[in-house]
Order: structure tokens, then C-alpha cells, then sequence
């Protein structure tokens, strides 16, 4: 073992307490969907947690193929710890036994490679332009219809529909009377304001989100504003570290972290607004990501208290309702926002401030979509089976459109959409209030 | 160190369940080496994960032909370590035969394979307003195979009876890969009943592979009731008095204080008062009408046995909540010690008063935190013992108090399980309840289903009693009632 390894071998021993939460009732299995497809207990969350211990107790060696086979293949959808009656934070020790496991063997290329160029804001910037460049030849569409035999898509195939189901999907359903049946929404009256000053909202606009979703991240601020926030800028800000600290890359991801702690203490705000769920639960684990660091570990918990999902801060406030859209809308709650923050409500809550929508259930909705972060290119057959599953699912339920909150989750269902010739649009919650608003003339109304 | 099994084997079983449904890397079987009782630690030679009867049959065959034991694994959630592989044995895991085959909702009856979740059969079911009645508390994760395996019960066994009476047919790989169906289609067979002696069996008679089981209509009507007590004794008697009434509830269940905090503590908070001492939960089914004079009636006589505060779940939320903090309990054991050996006495209701707060005084003797949650209408007893392997005192200690517990359990006419199974765990406790002659039949039946005794050898009879082992049978004496077993319990523990 090398000297990296075993001071993150020590850093999973100090969690031993964490782990030995877990008494092995078993109860997450079915939570799991690695387990549920392959049924081989390693690949469950109780079988990764043992695998640790072992580590711990010096009965396993963190460079072994198993341990690197099982703790790689987790999709860290955290989809077992509200299942967990010992409340074992799974998330967190999924981290550190990354972290111990890359210190023991180095991770392929492409796990390496990709949080580097998003962690990196001179690789990042051109590199996402040149994706928005190529997304707008309508290469990557094309790519993602032409069909070559079965099986799952190849890496340039699947990178081709992802990137082909980022791109903007239009303005969400006529307004003509929708099908007899709908269920409609009727306008509720505008949401009181208080008379207190308007609480100050400072949003992170993300790498992929700020790259790929721009439009995005525009209508998170006129929906914030038009319900009442006023939206202040977080200049210093950047990558938050999600995609490192889930590849175990710690070192890495606690100096991102750190820059983020510092750029919001410095935009002073009340909430801090995210659009993408993934960046939102690293977020909300500052506080854990710092705690070793005294200097910081206050300021990043304090940091970390403000963060919000953007559908968090629109259910506060109501949210306004807007024009009439008549469409009929599945969502998918990200892992990172349903599992990780625990937020169940606000997410419909923010659909049914458009009249028209109609809510279709989705199968499975709990499950992950095989996204999960760059999971869906580095486990491309596991992340095609358990995504194959979710596209299935969002047909079954005849919805026009498939409302999520997470970039991952967009390009990846979108991809499998794409990929098996569906046109079923791709949307963020917020794009579908801010058309919504746009129709109603609620912009008009608010000056926002 | 595990068994070698030899790679021709492997080639084999690779050859009928795929590369990816054979496990033979040490490594990768450390995950295998325990079921939800973590005291036991033996890791097996090798997991096959069939999918289909046919790769079940054929993988079973290939294994019994070198001779090597088998051992069958359904979600490990088993609390009796009869899941634990000893000696190297194979594991057959039934995680990927997770179909269910068919639903007749007209004549209520299901088929399955035996790696179906417990719970995901009521939830296929409900929509033509079935369910499967048996509800062990893990029954959001343990599957039907399990539950087949170790006859379980659960909470509202008390009025509808444990596994054994809903399985009406099964198909059985027994231990030569030969496949033999018992019972089965109509509701009466002549003739012995092999389907009931199968029930129950401890994967020592083979493996099911289809599993016919009677679904009941979901009741009209639930009134859930939660007594708050004081004192833990005068919860036991009100579950007496009311039982003495002649009311027949669903279920009542016992939570008490270390449980009750524990379970606040976690995501499944039911809204127990955490100063209680104990919550009793006592729920009424069936015909709406009569339901409310049956829940006044168990007010009442809680509120005499010295209830302080009785609750009624106002809406299925409530109710929902009340019952996810009792059935996830075991669970949240893990905030209050690292380790627990969770026993399963059973013993006569109206022992219940005495026999808690005798617990109680042994848990204080030996300054363990015991904590009890358990099915108090059918008098079956789960005091959790909690403590941390790492401390070696608190092990011996463990050992001595868990043993005093199950002898005044059974010294009050009760049983060593009353729905875990004896597994590896409480194997040594059998003479404590049967004599000589007993277990002979016992030994003999087994050879019966698995004449080579490949089938989870090492658990629920003890060797020392085996009448074809030379020398042995004097054991049965020796060990005989009052020796109360020679109880290795923790003695795996840091193998």
C-alpha cells in the first residue's frame, strides 16, 4: 500500500463508526439498483459497507478487484439511505472508500479525465463551446437516430445523444384546449407578498449547467425574481466539486469547495439556488467535505445551511401561477435531490403553478436513471440497462414531456429517449414555469 | 480460510448460469460470510446466482455430485445465521429468480419464484385487492424463499397464522438436483402433507424453486390503536387481559423505551412518546361494522392494565407511520451499539408481565441495554442484547446473559424461536426442548429429503445428537434439559 492510500485507509477507519451503524438487517437491498439487476450482494449497499469494514479491518486490500469492481460500479444514487433504519451515511463513506480506492489503484482515463476538464475552468469554457458549436450542426442528432445493429450505443454514439438531448426543446405545448379528461389547474390568485425586504438569492450557475443549459440558468432567474427574490451575482464562484468527490478525488474536491464557501460568504445572500440537484447535495456536504479543516469547517456548515434546490425557493413562495400550458408531464426526481437533500414536494408544487399541466405517474420514479454523473460513459452496459428501464417507464406513461431537475438526468434519459427514436421533450422544472410565465404575462406584470 | 472448489466446478456452473452467476474470488464472497446475524463469519466457497428452475436444478446437481455442502440464500436477512455458509459450502443465492409467475386473482392464489420480496407480492396483488397475509418485518426485503425456509411469521400472525399456512404447493430442487413438486392446484392433498413438513425446513431439504401461495382479500376496515404505558410489565398485561376478553386483534405489539428512542431517532419516527417506557400497538381488521366497539373494548382494558395515554391513527398515514417505526426497528438498533444478538423466545401470554421484568433484572445484573420489541399477542419475545464486538468483556458477558434469558424463557413453558428459525444460532439450545427420541425423528426425517447430508449441514440439529454418528446420542443426555447447551453463540465472532 502506498503512503496515499493508507492515510485514506486511516480517514475510513475514523468513520468506523459510521460504518459499524450498519447492523446488515438488509433492508436497502431492494433500494439498490445495481442489486436489483444483478442480485449479487456485493453490489448492494450492506455488501459495499462490508466491503469497507473488511478494508478497515485489514481483512481486505483496497487495491483487490473486488473491492474496486463493487465500490466503482455504485451508482451513488444514495437511494438506500432513507431506507436505512441506522440513518449510515452512505454517500459520505462511498467518498472515502473511493478515495482509498483510487489511492490503490489509478481510476481509467475517462474517470479521470472528465472532472478534470469541468474542474478546470480554462479547459472547461472552450470545451463547452465547442460542444455548443457542435450540438448546433445537428450532428449529434443525427448520429443519435442513424441505428448500427443492437446492443448498447458505443461511447461516441451515447456522448452524441447526450449531447443532442441538452439542446433546447422548444417552447413547451400549445395552449389550445387540451384532451377531454385533463385535469386542469385553475389560476390561484397571486401569493401575498410580506412586506419584509426581499430575500437575496445568489445561484450557482454550474459547468455542464452553465455550458450546455444556459438557457436553464436564465430561467432560474426570472422565475426567482418574478416570485419575489432578488437575484445577486456569486462572481467568484465555480465547479462545486460533485463529480471529484464522487470519484473518490477528495483532495481535489475540497479545493473547489473551498473556493465556492468563499465566493458565496462573499455574495452575501440568504439561499443559494441550484438547478442542478447534483451540485446541490455536494453542496449541502460542505459542511462534512470541510469538517477536517478548522479554519473553514464553520463557515463551509454555515454556507452549506443556505443551499436550496431552486424548486425549494419557488414552493416558498407559492410559487406564482402563470399562463395556461396544456401538457401532459412526467418527473423524474433526480437521486441527488429526492435521496440525497430529501426534497419530495417542491418539484410539483412548482408544476402545478401551470395551468393546463396534467401529472402523469411514473413507474419507478424513486429508481435512478443510470446517469449518475459520468456513470452512464464509464459503466456504459449497467448505466444502458438501468437507463433502459427509466426511457421505458417515461413511454409507458404517454407523457409529452419528461420534467426533471438535474442536467445528468436530462441528457441521459433524453439520450435513451433519442436513442430509441422518441421526441418526448426534455425539460427542467423551472423551463416549463418560465414558459408558463412568458404566456401568462407574468414578466410583463412584475418587470422581471 | 474458504474451501477451494475446483475450477472444473466453476467452468460448470458458469457453463449453466453464465460467467457473471458464479462467484469463486475470495474477495468478492467476504460479502456472503454473514446473513442480519453478523456474529456468525464464515465465508463460502463459492455463490451460483440461477435465474430459471432449469439453472437452479442444473447448478444444485453439479454441486452435489463432488459432495460439497450447499447452502441456500434468499436476501440474508435472516436472524438465526441459517443463511451463514459453514465450511466453505456453495452458496445458492436466489437474488435473480425474482418473477412473479402468475396472480389468479379469482381463485387468490399466486406462483413465484422463491427470490420474490415478501412485500412486492401484497403490492402486484393490491390492485385486484389481494395480499399475502404472512408480514415479517423485513418484509421489504426478505424474499418468499426466505420466508418458506424459516416458516415466518410476523405481526398480524397472530390472527392469520405464520407462512406455513398459505404455501399450498411447492417445487423443490432437493439435494441430488432431482425436482419434485408437493402439493399444489387444489386446496386438499391427500395423503401426508409434504408441502407443510417442507415449511419451515431451514434450507436442510432442499431449495424451493416455485412456490404456490394462498393470497386473502385486503380487510374492509382497520382501526390501528397505540397504548403509551409507564411501565413495560403493565403493557404485557393488557396484551393478556385483552386476549382473555376474547377480542381477536391483527396484531399487538410491544415496543419499549431503548426501542421507542431508538426508532425516534431514525427516518422512521412514529411519533412514540420517547419518555414512555412502552407503546403498545394494537390493531383491529375485517368488517367495518363492530370494529369500534372492538378498539373501545382494548381502550379500556389498557387504560385499566395502566395505560396513561391511549391514541387512535386518525387516517392511513398515521397508521402507515405507526407500523413503519414498529417493523423497522430491529434496524435502528445500530444507533444505540454497533452489534446485537437478537433472540426469539416464545412464551405463554400470560408469563408476559413476569418474564419482561425478569429481563429486565438480568439485563441489569449484567449491565447490558437490552432492548425489546416484539409480537406480544402471540407471546413471542425479541429481546435485542446490544454491545460492541470490538470489547471482548461485553462478548462473555453477552453470552451468559443471553443464555440466562432463553432459560427463563423456556423454564416458563415457552420455546427457544418462535419464528427465526435455530439456524446456527440456537441449534445447541434443542435439547433444551426436545428429548432423545425427538431429535432421532428429526435426524431421520432429514435424511429423508437429503440422505447425503449436503443440504445447509451444521444448523438446526446439533451434531452431538446425531444417532448415526458414532458416539454420539450419550450427547443428547448430556445436554439434556437443565445443561442448557454448550452455546458457542459469539464464538464465530472474530473469525
Amino acid at each position: 500500500m502506498t503512503r496515499a492510500s493508507e492515510a485514506l485507509t486511516e480517514a475510513l477507519k475514523e468513520q468506523e463508526e459510521g460504518l459499524l451503524n450498519c447492523v446488515h438487517c438488509g433492508f436497502c437491498l431492494p433500494a439498490c439498483p445495481t442489486y436489483r439487476r444483478l442480485g449479487d450482494e456485493a453490489d448492494s449497499p450492506r455488501g459495499r459497507l462490508h466491503l469497507m469494514r473488511a478494508v478497515t479491518e485489514g481483512r481486505l486490500d483496497p487495491g483487490s478487484d473486488a473491492y474496486q469492481l463493487h465500490i466503482d460500479r455504485c451508482l451513488g444514487c444514495r437511494a438506500c439511505e432513507p431506507v436505512c433504519p441506522s440513518g449510515v451515511a452512505y454517500g459520505h463513506l462511498l467518498e472515502l472508500a473511493r478515495g482509498v480506492g483510487r489511492a490503490a489503484r489509478r481510476p481509467s482515463l475517462l474517470s479521470r479525465l472528465l472532472p478534470r476538464v469541468f474542474g478546470t475552468p480554462w479547459i472547461a469554457r472552450p470545451a463547452m463551446l465547442a460542444a455548443r458549436l457542435f450540438r448546433a450542426t445537428k450532428i449529434p442528432a443525427l448520429a443519435a437516430r442513424l441505428r448500427f445493429g443492437g446492443g448498447p450505443p458505443g461511447p461516441i454514439r451515447l456522448g452524441m445523444a447526450m449531447l443532442a438531448a441538452s439542446a433546447p426543446g422548444g417552447r413547451p405545448g400549445p395552449s389550445a384546449p387540451s384532451a377531454p379528461g385533463t385535469r386542469r389547474q385553475a389560476a390561484r390568485p397571486r401569493a401575498p407578498r410580506p412586506a419584509t425586504p426581499a430575500p437575496r438569492v445568489a445561484i450557482l450557475t454550474g459547468c455542464v449547467q452553465a455550458g450546455l443549459f444556459a438557457r436553464v440558468n436564465a430561467a432560474t432567474v426570472r422565475v426567482l425574481r418574478a416570485n419575489g427574490y432578488e437575484v445577486v451575482a456569486a462572481p467568484a464562484q465555480g465547479c462545486c466539486g460533485a463529480l471529484h468527490a464522487h470519484a473518490g478525488d477528495l483532495g481535489r474536491a475540497a479545493e473547489l469547495a473551498r473556493r465556492n464557501v468563499e465566493a458565496f460568504e462573499a455574495a452575501g445572500a440568504d439561499y443559494i439556488a441550484l438547478n442542478a440537484s447534483g451540485c446541490g447535495a455536494a453542496m449541502a456536504g460542505y459542511g462534512s467535505l470541510l469538517g477536517g479543516d478548522e479554519e473553514i469547517a464553520g463557515r463551509a456548515e454555515a454556507v452549506a445551511a443556505r443551499v436550496r434546490d431552486v424548486s425549494e425557493l419557488l414552493a416558498m413562495r407559492g410559487p406564482l401561477p402563470g399562463g395556461e400550458i396544456a401538457i401532459a408531464v412526467t418527473y423524474d426526481p433526480p437521486c441527488h435531490l429526492l435521496h440525497a437533500q430529501g426534497v419530495s414536494g417542491p418539484p410539483e408544487t412548482v408544476l402545478r403553478a401551470v395551468p393546463g399541466v396534467e401529472i402523469v405517474p411514473l413507474a419507478g420514479a424513486a429508481e435512478c436513471c443510470g446517469g449518475a454523473g459520468i456513470y452512464g460513459l464509464t459503466h456504459r452496459d449497467l448505466g444502458a440497462w438501468i437507463g433502459g428501464d427509466k426511457v421505458r417507464s417515461v413511454v409507458e406513461s404517454g407523457a409529452a414531456a419528461l420534467v426533471t431537475g438535474n442536467p445528468g438526468c436530462m441528457m441521459q434519459i433524453g439520450a435513451g429517449l433519442r436513442l430509441a427514436g422518441r421526441t418526448t421533450r426534455i425539460l427542467h422544472v423551472v423551463e416549463l414555469l418560465d414558459a408558463s410565465y412568458e404566456r401568462g404575462g407574468v414578466y410583463g406584470r412584475s418587470g422581471g | 480460510m474458504p474451501r477451494m472448489i475446483p475450477s472444473e466446478l466453476t467452468g460448470r456452473l458458469a457453463a449453466i448460469c453464465g460467467s457473471d452467476g458464479v462467484i469463486v474470488d475470495p474477495d468478492r464472497l467476504l460479502v456472503y460470510e454473514s446473513d442480519a446475524l453478523t456474529a456468525y463469519r464464515h465465508r463460502p466457497g463459492a455463490v451460483v446466482l440461477p435465474r430459471t428452475t432449469e439453472e437452479l436444478r442444473r447448478s444444485v446437481a453439479e454441486v452435489a455430485r463432488l459432495g460439497l455442502p450447499i447452502v441456500p440464500r434468499g436476501a440474508g436477512t435472516g436472524l438465526s445465521g441459517g443463511a451463514v455458509p459453514l465450511d466453505g459450502a456453495v452458496v445458492i443465492g436466489t437474488a435473480r429468480m425474482n418473477r412473479i409467475l402468475e396472480i389468479d386473482a379469482p381463485n387468490r392464489r399466486a406462483v413465484l419464484q422463491p427470490g420474490v420480496i415478501n412485500a412486492e407480492l401484497s403490492a402486484a396483488a393490491a390492485c385486484q385487492g389481494l395480499y399475502y397475509a404472512p408480514d415479517p418485518s423485513s418484509q421489504t426485503a426478505c424474499t418468499i424463499g426466505g420466508n418458506v425456509a424459516e416458516n415466518s411469521g410476523g405481526p398480524h400472525c397472530l390472527k392469520y397464522g405464520v407462512t406455513s399456512r398459505y404455501v399450498t404447493g411447492l417445487k423443490v430442487v432437493l439435494a441430488d438436483g432431482s425436482l419434485v413438486e408437493l402439493g399444489g392446484g387444489a386446496r386438499e392433498a391427500p395423503g401426508y402433507d409434504l408441502v407443510g413438513l417442507f415449511v419451515g425446513s431451514e434450507g436442510c431439504f432442499g431449495i424451493a424453486a416455485e412456490i404456490e401461495v394462498a393470497l386473502l382479500p385486503v380487510p374492509e376496515a382497520i382501526r390501528t390503536l397505540l397504548g403509551i404505558f409507564d411501565r413495560i410489565e403493565d403493557s404485557g398485561r393488557a396484551v393478556s387481559d385483552i386476549v382473555s376478553a376474547g377480542l381477536l386483534p391483527a396484531a399487538m405489539e410491544i415496543i419499549d423505551g431503548p426501542t421507542i428512542r431508538a426508532v425516534e431517532d431514525s427516518v422512521f419516527a412514529a411519533g412514540y412518546p420517547t419518555d414512555a417506557e412502552a407503546a403498545l400497538v394494537i390493531e383491529f381488521d375485517g368488517l367495518e361494522a363492530g370494529l369500534d366497539e372492538d378498539a373501545a373494548r382494548a381502550s379500556e382494558l389498557c387504560r385499566r392494565a395502566g395505560a396513561r395515554e391511549i391514541r387512535t391513527a386518525k387516517d392511513e398515514d398515521e397508521r402507515l407511520a405507526l407500523w413503519k417505526g414498529r417493523k423497522k426497528a430491529f434496524g435502528a438498533m445500530g444507533r444505540i451499539a454497533p452489534d446485537l444478538l437478537v433472540q426469539d423466545a416464545t412464551v405463554p401470554r400470560t408469563t408476559l408481565p413476569s418474564i419482561l421484568r425478569g429481563i429486565a433484572e438480568i439485563a441489569r445484573r449484567y449491565d447490558l441495554v437490552v432492548a425489546n420489541v416484539f409480537h406480544a399477542g402471540d407471546g413471542n419475545l425479541h429481546p435485542n442484547i446490544l454491545f460492541d464486538r470490538r470489547i471482548r468483556e461485553d462478548l462473555e458477558r453477552v453470552e451468559r446473559a443471553s443464555k440466562e434469558i432463553m432459560r427463563l424463557c423456556v423454564d416458563a413453558g415457552g420455546t427457544i424461536t418462535g419464528e427465526h428459525g435455530v439456524g446456527l444460532d440456537k441449534k445447541h439450545h434443542m435439547p433444551l426442548i426436545y428429548g432423545p427420541a425427538e431429535l432421532d425423528a428429526m435426524w431421520g426425517l432429514r435424511r429423508v429429503f437429503d440422505p447425503a447430508g449436503v443440504m445447509n449441514p451444521g444448523k438446526v440439529l446439533p451434531e452431538d445428537t446425531d444417532p448415526e454418528l458414532p458416539g454420539a446420542g450419550e450427547g443428547v443426555a448430556r445436554t439434556g434439559p437443565g445443561a442448557a447447551g454448550a452455546a458457542p453463540a459469539l464464538a464465530g465472532m472474530h473469525g
